[in-house]
């Protein structure tokens, strides 16, 4: 009898065919158990108005000059100009708001004002934090609180006495050499020994970045930065993530200026500097 | 007697082959990526592609901390158990490394053999140079041995200052983990 088939053969065909179908249902198995889709990137962009600074100070130095050179004009038919007035305090909101003047010549003698009273033909229009309005022959008068005027004067002799010029507030900028930032740029080693930032957390979300570390007299510390400030601005963008950071960084050759925000002793200090 | 061992290595082979060619590549590889992003590493925009022993990853970018840190345009991935590999081809750094190295990288080849178990080697060859690393997976420690570029020398003088100098040019830096 002529065999039809090789029975040797169908066995191990058999057999390599049970191996690939324990193979494939491993496979499965596993397929099974391992994840269905891959992580995407999800960076939620952090948009801010684009930081921009307005010097207040110069507007109102500039509307004090005009304002001064319309009350000479003034001063002659009126008898009594506003700039021998004293403004020495104030109260209230702006809605609802007194203030405390006297004549420079008697300063002992003062008058409280309420919104819309009139002291010396003058109108009190409003009030801000640290000034008020007046208002006499549809023209505006400032008149600045005195305290703030000698804390200024205060705070510039300071300055001019001290070594290092820190940039405690966002009155004056500090000047920033793009030298220096290319300098840290090619030297990371040298940022790291000067200075030492973390990342502060709550769980996994970043409220900020601590400064751990400054050295004495580096260039940070001329900054104005301090051991302990939390960075959580800057140019007006909240630094929530290290990208937040780095973007501001990447763009350092396009800006001429940058804020920054930190928290210090549980309040908001803004810096400010000039890149130049 | 030794033909039947033979038949039974054979089979043996046959399977391990038949479970690398039916593992679900794809669905492995969406696992490492979930292990990575716990190290705040995510891939993205790549396009996978299962070749049966290997899978190909086109065009990914890596982004370390949600930064974008490099752009590959290859990543060839094949694990055979007794050879394994990962060929990456054509990476380009992000621009924020300028001031440390030249962003453009060649290719890293990393290959670990059942001949030298303990050890996994890299050779990798860019615009920096030429560079050669060794994982020791017992000791624990890693050595990259980099012959730079005329490039990396003129420009970036001050990354190779990091490195430790040997007396035929090439600098060595090591690091246990």
């Amino acid at each position: 009898m002529q065999k039809l088939s090789n029975s040797k053969l169908i066995s191990i065909v058999f057999t390599l065919l049970i191996l690939v179908v324990i193979a494939k249902a491993l496979s499965l198995g596993l397929w099974w158990y391992l994840p269905s889709d891959g992580v995407e990137l999800n960076v939620k962009n952090n948009y801010q108005p684009k930081y921009q600074r307005v010097y207040c100070k110069n507007i109102i130095t500039k509307a004090k000059i005009q304002q001064k050179k319309k009350e000479i004009v003034q001063a002659p038919t009126d008898g009594i100009s506003i700039t021998n007035m004293l403004l020495k305090g104030l109260y209230g909101t702006s809605s609802r708001a007194f203030v405390i003047v006297a004549m420079k010549d008697s300063p002992k003698k003062t008058k409280l004002v309420g919104l819309g009273e009139v002291f010396k033909g003058y109108t009190l229009k409003s009030t801000t934090k640290d000034s008020a309005i007046f208002e006499k022959g549809s023209k505006d008068y400032i008149l600045t609180l005195e305290q703030t005027k000698s804390k200024r004067r205060a705070r510039s002799t300071k300055k001019e006495d001290s070594f290092i010029t820190p940039a405690f507030t966002a009155d004056e900028p500090v000047g920033v050499s793009r030298r220096d930032i290319a300098h840290y740029a090619k030297n990371p080693k040298q940022i790291w020994r000067d200075i030492s930032i973390k990342e502060l957390r709550d769980g996994k979300k970043i409220l900020g970045f601590k400064v751990t570390k400054i050295k004495r007299n580096s260039k940070f510390a001329q900054l104005g930065l301090q051991k302990g400030d939390l960075i959580i601005k800057a140019n007006n963008v909240k630094l929530v993530s290290y990208k937040d950071a780095l973007d501001i960084y990447s763009k350092i050759d396009k800006i001429d200026m940058i804020q920054i925000v930190v928290m210090r002793d549980n309040q908001e200090v803004e810096l400010v500097y000039d890149i130049n | 007697m030794v033909k039947k061992i033979a038949i039974f290595f054979g089979y043996i082979s046959f399977f391990i082959l038949a479970l690398l060619y039916f593992t679900p590549k794809i669905s492995l590889y969406y696992f490492a990526e979930q292990e990575l992003k716990a190290f705040d590493i995510v891939v993205s925009s790549e396009t996978l592609v299962d070749t049966g022993f290997s899978l190909k990853i086109q065009n990914p970018t890596i982004n370390i901390k949600s930064i974008e840190s490099a752009k590959i345009q290859e990543l060839d991935i094949t694990i055979l158990g007794l050879y394994n590999s990962v060929n990456i081809s054509n990476i380009g750094l992000s621009s924020t490394a300028k001031s440390f190295l030249p962003l453009n990288i060649e290719y890293v080849n990393i290959t670990h053999t059942i001949v030298d178990p303990l050890h996994i080697n890299a050779q990798v060859k860019g615009e920096f140079g030429e560079a050669k690393a060794v994982v020791n997976i017992l000791d624990r420690n890693l050595s990259i041995v980099l012959l730079p570029s005329k490039l990396m020398k003129e420009k970036y003088a001050n990354t190779l200052r990091n490195l430790k100098k040997s007396e035929n040019g090439e600098f060595v830096y090591a690091k246990t983990f």
